[in-house]
């Protein structure tokens, strides 16, 4: 239960986050100051260098860590103290995640990791075969319901793992670098489906990349550099 | 749904590592096995002990006078209507479906004499037929016979005390006890049997005469001073003790009589059964101990290569208690399993000596008799089986497999999942 909602209803809120790290006797300062407003819908990109704090802030938007100060609202609730049961909670019913490792479960097969966040939600079985079964046909992964991760290419783990984040309709996808570990052809191939699939159902998608292909078919394009936002730039 | 989610990944998890899987779960089959067998073995063993001991004693429970265990007097007999009591009871339907034999005695201590000297005895006075069906000296004659019902004058007489009283078959022995005046009395008897019970203590000191021998000899007339029930298992005791306590409630408030059951009637041979099993108890431990570490090995080994996915079950939203869970369902499956299969193993294993029992007769090469706490030890060990048993072994192990499992569990749940993200193998 989150007592402090967003009026503003945005995906995203942040107001004054900072994230500050000890790593022995030194203070790390991740995240610095940081508000940023993420409307629904949004096709966004957190650019910036490796220690931009891209992916920590990314962490702080998703609900896997808390800030040390400041606030964050997704969809509209303030989950900054949040206790780890609604924590968990709000991932699984607001946001999807996509991982530079794909971090599917290798247990399941391809139908089942796309089904499994539905299945926790309690999603009837016809509604979650139906919905899992037109996003494959959108991402050409028809016909590999019954592969476990193992026997699936790098782009098709990542595309599954993008059915898998959409496929729960949660308020926004996070991706940390999603296209880090595929070729350029496969790259094409995500951002493509990730394109399509925010045009036509107005998927929300945050990105931590450094990768210029992401950058340059994100429509809002927030660089960082040490821990604080440096551009927010709107492209048309 | 939760739950049914939790259950598929812990199981597709145990597929996953098939061999470690299969290592750990056989430890715990042979684990649990060897528990079922030495524990099936130990109490077919407990029950021979019991069983002998009773049969030498006065039955898995006696009533006699609160003071008869001390003095073992004359004086000590039973009211007449505390008999009856008893008796009644036996054959009640309560306890009768359990009853295997009863018998009713008069012991006393007294003084056994010869020419060639004279030794303390025990002298037990009893119903010849329905000693044969209680006891098991009539079972270990060493020359001549047990007493017949219509034998008077008549001594069956421990080997020992045969030997040092320079006794044979036929010689008259004179037996001196106080009568029920509280004169001293003494009774000619004939040697018409010896025996050899392996107790060394016993073939030293008792003799068996007949009831009504002793009755016309001290004037106690059919008086007893034990009544004593021999069941069909050492198991049924204490219910026919507590309900021999109902009938006789009134008497024994008067201090009149006194329920025993064997524990309390023979204390050595109580602790020596507690002190066995206590042993086998410590060595089960031990085994379970280093079983119990490979659970935890093994699932926890699971848990640090599997560190990555127990992040991303976070990330999707499983809460920190339900991803500790699923390594919980995953040992507890384990053993659980293995366990079940460990019991039916032994019990197989065990089943195969259900008729002959296991003979060790090759290990007392030397001896001719084994006694343990004055209780003769057969050779030959009849496995014993009792639902009981089997349930407590597969609880002891669904106990040491949910142990095990918990340490590896609370890591799972407790790890950090950005920090688990970025762990990379």
């Amino acid at each position: 239960m989150s007592p402090i909602t967003d009026e503003n209803n945005a995906a995203v809120r942040t107001a004054g986050v900072w994230k500050i790290f000890h790593q022995e006797a030194e203070e790390v300062r991740a995240v610095q100051d940081v508000s940023l407003t993420v409307e629904r819908g949004e096709f966004t990109a957190l650019a910036g260098p490796s220690g931009s704090g891209k992916t920590t802030l990314l962490n702080l938007i998703g609900g896997l860590t808390r800030p040390t100060r400041g606030q964050v609202w997704v969809a509209g609730r303030e989950v900054s103290e949040m206790s780890n049961r609604e924590l968990a909670q709000l991932r699984l019913e607001q946001v999807g995640f996509v991982f530079q490792a794909y971090n599917l479960l290798p247990v399941l097969t391809a139908l089942e990791n796309a089904e499994f966040p539905m299945l926790l939600q309690g999603v009837a079985a016809a509604e979650r075969r139906a919905r899992v079964q037109e996003l494959f046909a959108r991402t050409g992964m028809e016909g590999l319901e019954d592969r476990r991760p193992g026997k699936l290419s790098g782009g098709q783990q990542q595309r599954l793992a993008v059915v898998r984040a959409v496929a729960s309709r949660p308020a926004l996808v996070l991706a940390d670098e999603p296209t880090a570990n595929l070729d350029s052809h496969s790259s094409e191939a995500l951002l493509d489906v990730m394109a399509e699939l925010n045009w036509d159902l107005g998927v929300t998608f945050v990105f931590a990349t450094h990768d210029a292909r992401v950058m340059e078919r994100s429509r809002r394009l927030v660089r960082m550099v040490d821990g604080h936002i440096d551009s927010d730039e709107t492209r048309a | 749904m939760h739950a049914r989610v939790l259950v598929v990944l812990a199981m597709r998890n145990l597929r996953r590592h098939l061999r470690r899987t299969l290592l750990t779960a056989s430890a715990m089959i042979i684990g649990g096995g060897l528990l079922m067998f030495s524990l099936t073995f130990g109490d077919g063993s407990h029950e021979q002990w019991i069983d002998s001991g009773v049969r030498l004693g006065t039955g898995h429970v006696t009533v006699e006078r609160p003071e008869f265990r001390v003095r073992r007097r004359i004086d000590d007999r039973l009211p007449a209507e505390v008999r009856r009591a008893v008796e009644e009871a036996f054959a009640s339907p309560e306890i009768a479906p359990y009853v295997v034999a009863t018998s009713s005695k008069l012991s006393i201590n007294g003084l056994a004499s010869s020419a060639a000297g004279a030794r303390p005895a025990q002298i037990m006075a009893v119903d010849p037929v329905a000693e044969s069906a209680f006891g098991m000296l009539d079972e270990r004659v060493a020359e001549g016979r047990y007493l017949e019902p219509d034998d008077r004058l008549a001594a069956y007489v421990g080997a020992e005390m045969v030997e040092s009283l320079e006794l044979r078959l036929g010689s008259r022995l004179v037996v001196q006890a106080q009568d029920a005046e509280g004169e001293i009395a003494g009774q000619l008897l004939r040697v018409v049997g010896t025996f050899r019970s392996g107790v060394p203590e016993v073939d030293r000191a008792l003799i068996h005469i007949p009831l009504t021998t002793a009755g016309e000899w001290l004037g106690s007339k059919q008086d007893v001073t034990n009544v004593g029930v021999l069941l069909d298992g050492s198991a049924a005791t204490g219910r026919v003790a507590d309900r021999l306590e109902r009938v006789l409630a009134d008497p024994v408030a008067r201090g009149e009589a006194r329920v025993m059951r064997w524990r309390e009637a023979d204390p050595a041979l109580a602790a020596a059964v507690a002190i066995d099993d206590f042993g086998n108890y410590l060595i089960q431990a031990f085994l379970f101990t280093i079983i119990a570490f490979g659970i935890v090995n093994t699932v926890l080994m699971s848990v640090m290569h599997r560190h990555r996915e127990f992040g991303v079950l976070q990330a999707l939203g499983l809460t920190p208690g339900q991803t500790g869970a699923v390594v919980l369902i995953e040992g507890f499956t384990l053993t659980a399993v293995s366990g079940f299969l460990g019991v039916g193993l032994g019990l197989l294993g065990t089943w195969y000596f259900l008729g002959d029992g296991l003979d060790l007769t090759a290990m007392m090469e030397n001896m001719d008799e084994m006694t343990f706490s004055g209780v003769a030890v057969d050779p030959v060990i009849v496995p014993l089986f009792t639902a009981r048993r089997i349930v407590q072994v597969l609880v002891f192990i669904l106990f040491v497999g949910a142990m095990a499992s918990i340490y590896p569990a609370l890591r799972a749940s407790r790890i950090d999942v950005t920090e688990a993200m970025k762990f990379d193998r």
